[in-house]
């Protein structure tokens, strides 16, 4: 593993921030989102902020950037220097002055950073009429100068585009020429390629680092991920409660951690080295798809219709006991075949065979008594279980419908929180009760309820830190063991596959390109596009949990 | 965009036939016997049956209503019981009062109403806010004849700074049209002002939370810009159908105000043939002022795409 190890010591300080505090606004018994923080900057420096979701990462991106939201959060003490200023003493308008041109910011979410209905050259073109007097011509030469540095195709037909004809990775260059136009001193990267895919994850670290190179910008970089990590950082703080927990270069923070809370960060993050397959069970599959292919077709008034063949001649089987997983990024079908598998949405064509029955064609009516064989689990548990309903509400609401008394399903229900390793008075508690983690083993739960043969895990830990991420992890494979369910495992994440599956199928643009056992696809993958999407899964020569490189890089 | 603009016009023609055939079926089918009220008091029955007779309303339903429809397709809207005189004629009377002080008091609602709106979400919950959303709802609750007449008394009565009702023309005398057109369109404007303003109001709150009104003010963008350019644009498809809706119902609401300040609009002529049971004039009536809605509608949906590129059906 090549890190960084650059040395920063003798480099200017671009910004220091001193026993930063913010706490809630407006409260008689304010609480301490950050309590006394320091962290420094040198320029030409990458720092990352890391930390699991409420360590305060996010709050201190915007306590710098001065947009902490009103009304809900405010400083409470502390210094954050940049030029000498103090930028917590600033006026409204001497801080909007500063921001884009001495410091900017990308956010995580290129879907929604974007203004939907401005044109993206516009919209990099604000930040020139927000901060300089150009001339029209000139202000158009700098944005498509800017466009061509972060590698943006055809870039006069992206400058009048809006931000949903481009794709995620494109929109998020977008971001970054925004931020950076200006040359700014300070760029702050708040989890910028979580949302992407990681071959375009991989593209975009590479261009931040390219131009941090070419301007001298220092990088304040916000993630969840070791991972991403390992490969950028020089600096890094790890975040606990709105503390810093520790501060070290990324080599030592790695190879010897101080705290304990560091060691169990990194000890959490999965190793890419796959799990050894189970032996093969006798037996019938619980799920058998064949030559499952899904067409949508986009109608025009005037035009032709366009065939996108989402899922096409997919195959693949699992037995009772056994995980597959299917691996691909976003857009390859592995939602599709997820989807068509459970008929929430209609196969054109294939056979999908639940125990003995082909469901792919089942009408309505015929196919509710087979419903309860295959269940589902979905990505985000904070949208899947109804707001409205106690969780013991959702829990017993499926087999109800089978015809099971309330006495019967509230036991079983009980039964089922100790199995999740939930207390049993959380049924009657509702959903935003729970953390992130809780309401994945709540979803869980409600969908073993129905004593499933076949569990849907529809990337089920992809929201989730790492720590809890494995925690989850370790309850599918108990719950696997005692009641003997076939898993089918939807994950973008190679990591988490490695971790979980005893098969892997690899898809892309809806067909699948590889299918092995979890061991060979990992480690002596027969496809490019695999190899490829190993070789940009960052950190990957890193054994994270064992604090040093990889034995088999 | 054009196939799309097309299509929603296509779409219109089946709305206003089945708009058709219930004007149709309403008037039949309701009680009440237009022939018996034109013979007046003391005609004979065989006297009834000859006026019946001769409006055509002695023949089966289905012949009525192919008839009728015939006459439509020419743009002929009957003639009226009372007057004698053609009702398209009578339409094209008394339209253009009702459509200017509509139009007037649309644009005097959003040019209040919107900044109103706006300035009450970027002030979320402080005393600006606060004023807004009162007079908000006193604007909602406040009959317009209540206000009609509190007007009239403070500007006319007691400061006397305009004339009390009546209506001219703006062909014949500009000032004076706007002179006795301000008293009713801000009457009218009073519950709009209200609507707009609420609706500007949430919806703009809600885009404000968005992540690229937090990208704009990241980019130091001024507030103002990240107000109008960024969020206002964004908040636009709820408003505008809140504007549209509210420019059919005004067309269909003017009764009361032509009354109260006198206007010889189609909100008079409507309550004059109500009260005479003058029944070509009421059906043309109902169907104008459903063209009018589909009308605005249609103007709506398109106005959408306008205001952003994702919409394209």
């Amino acid at each position: 593993m090549q890190f960084r190890n650059r040395p920063f010591d003798t480099a200017p300080v671009a910004l220091k921030i001193e026993k930063l505090t913010v706490r809630t606004a407006n409260d008689d018994d304010a609480v301490k989102i950050l309590d006394q923080i320091d962290v420094t900057i040198r320029e030409g420096e990458t720092v990352c902020l890391v930390g699991e979701s409420g360590s305060g990462k996010s709050v201190t991106s915007l306590a710098i950037m001065g947009l902490l939201p009103k009304g809900a959060l405010e400083v409470a003490g502390g210094r954050v220097e940049l030029d000498g200023m103090n930028l917590l003493d600033l006026d409204a308008s001497t801080m909007r002055k500063l921001r884009a041109s001495r410091i900017s910011m990308i956010f995580q979410e290129p879907m929604t950073a974007l203004n939907p209905v401005m044109k993206v050259g516009d919209q990099i073109e604000e930040v020139l009429d927000s901060h300089t007097k150009l001339p029209a011509r000139e202000k158009k030469k700098r944005v498509i100068d800017i466009m061509e540095q972060v590698h943006l195709p055809d870039v006069e037909r992206i400058y009048g585009s809006y931000p949903h004809q481009l794709s995620g990775g494109q929109r998020q260059r977008i971001m970054i020429a925004m931020a950076l136009i200006l040359e700014p001193k300070l760029l702050i990267a708040d989890e910028p390629t979580t949302a992407l895919d990681v071959t375009t994850q991989n593209q975009v670290l590479k261009l931040i680092a390219e131009l941090q190179e070419r301007h001298g910008t220092a990088v304040l970089f916000i993630t969840h991920d070791m991972g991403v990590v390992a490969e950028i950082a020089d600096t890094v703080y790890v975040m606990r409660h709105g503390k810093i927990v520790e501060s070290a270069p990324i080599e030592t923070l790695l190879r010897s951690p101080q705290k304990d809370y560091t060691r169990n960060l990194l000890e959490a993050v999965p190793s890419l080295i796959p799990r050894d397959a189970r032996p093969l069970a006798d037996g019938a599959p619980a799920l058998d798809v064949e030559g499952l292919t899904k067409v949508y077709d986009t109608r025009s008034f005037f035009g032709r219709g366009r065939e996108t063949r989402a899922a096409q001649d997919v195959r693949f089987a699992i037995r009772p006991g056994r995980t597959l997983g299917i691996v691909g990024e976003s857009g390859s079908g592995k939602s599709t075949v997820a989807r068509c598998i459970m008929r929430l949405i209609d196969p054109t064509d294939g056979r999908i065979t639940v125990g003995k029955a082909d469901i792919a064609k089942l009408g309505r009516a015929a196919l509710q008594p087979h419903r309860k064989h295959i269940q589902i689990v979905f990505q985000d548990p904070f949208r899947s279980l109804n707001p409205r309903w106690k969780v013991g509400d959702s829990l017993i609401e499926g087999p109800l419908n089978f015809g099971q008394s309330r006495k019967q399903a509230l036991d079983h229900a009980r039964e089922l929180m100790e199995l999740v390793g939930l207390p049993p008075d959380a049924l009657g508690r509702y959903p935003h009760q729970f953390s992130g983690g809780q309401r994945q083993r709540i979803a869980i739960a409600r969908a073993i309820a129905m004593r499933p043969d076949v569990l849907v895990a529809d990337e089920a830990v992809s929201a989730l830190d790492v720590s809890v991420q494995a925690q989850v992890l370790k309850l599918l494979d108990d719950l696997q063991e005692k009641l003997g369910i076939a898993i089918l495992f939807i994950t973008h994440d190679l990591r988490v596959a490695a971790q979980i599956c005893d098969d892997v199928v690899v898809m892309q643009h809806g067909r699948i390109v590889e299918h092995d056992t979890a061991g060979n696809v990992l480690s002596r993958p027969q496809h490019e596009y695999t190899r490829a999407l190993i070789d940009a899964a960052p950190g990957r020569r890193w054994d994270f949990a064992n604090f040093r490189e990889l034995a088999t890089a | 965009m054009l196939g799309y603009i097309i299509r929603r016009i296509l779409a219109v023609i089946p709305v206003m036939v089945i708009v058709a055939i219930f004007v149709f079926l309403l008037l039949r089918l309701t009680p009440g016997d237009p022939a018996a009220i034109i013979a007046g008091d003391s005609a004979t029955p065989a006297q009834i049956q000859r006026i019946r007779e001769s409006l055509g309303l002695a023949d089966p339903l289905h012949i009525q209503f192919i008839t009728w429809m015939g006459q439509l397709a020419q743009g002929d809207l009957g003639t009226s019981i009372i007057s004698n005189q053609p009702v398209t004629r009578l339409i094209g009377q008394r339209i253009w009062p009702t459509l200017q002080i509509g139009t007037l008091t649309i644009i005097l609602s959003v040019l209040i109403a919107v900044p109103l709106g706006v300035l009450a979400a970027w002030r979320h919950r402080t005393w600006a806010d606060y004023a807004v959303m009162t007079f908000s709802v006193l604007g909602f609750s406040i009959p317009v004849f209540v206000i009609g007449y509190i007007f009239i008394k403070i500007f006319a009565i007691d400061l006397r700074w305009l004339p009390v009702q009546g209506y001219t023309p703006p062909g014949q005398d500009l000032q004076a049209f706007f002179t006795r057109a301000v008293l009713p369109c801000l009457t009218l404007a009073t519950i709009y002002i209200a609507l707009i303003a609420r609706m500007t109001r949430a919806s703009l709150l809600e885009v404000l939370g968005e992540d690229y009104v937090r990208t704009a003010r990241a980019k130091g963008v001024k507030e103002h810009v990240v107000l109008f350019r960024h969020a206002l644009r964004n908040a636009a498809v709820p408003i505008m159908t809140i504007i549209g809706t509210g420019f059919a119902l005004l067309i269909s609401g003017v009764v009361v105000t032509e009354s109260v300040f006198n206007i010889p609009g189609i909100g008079r002529l409507t309550v004059d043939a109500i009260l005479a049971r003058d029944y070509p004039v009421i059906q043309a009536m109902i169907l104008l002022t459903s063209a009018i809605y589909v009308f605005i509608n249609l103007l709506i949906d398109i106005s959408y795409t306008f205001f952003d590129p994702r919409i394209r059906y």
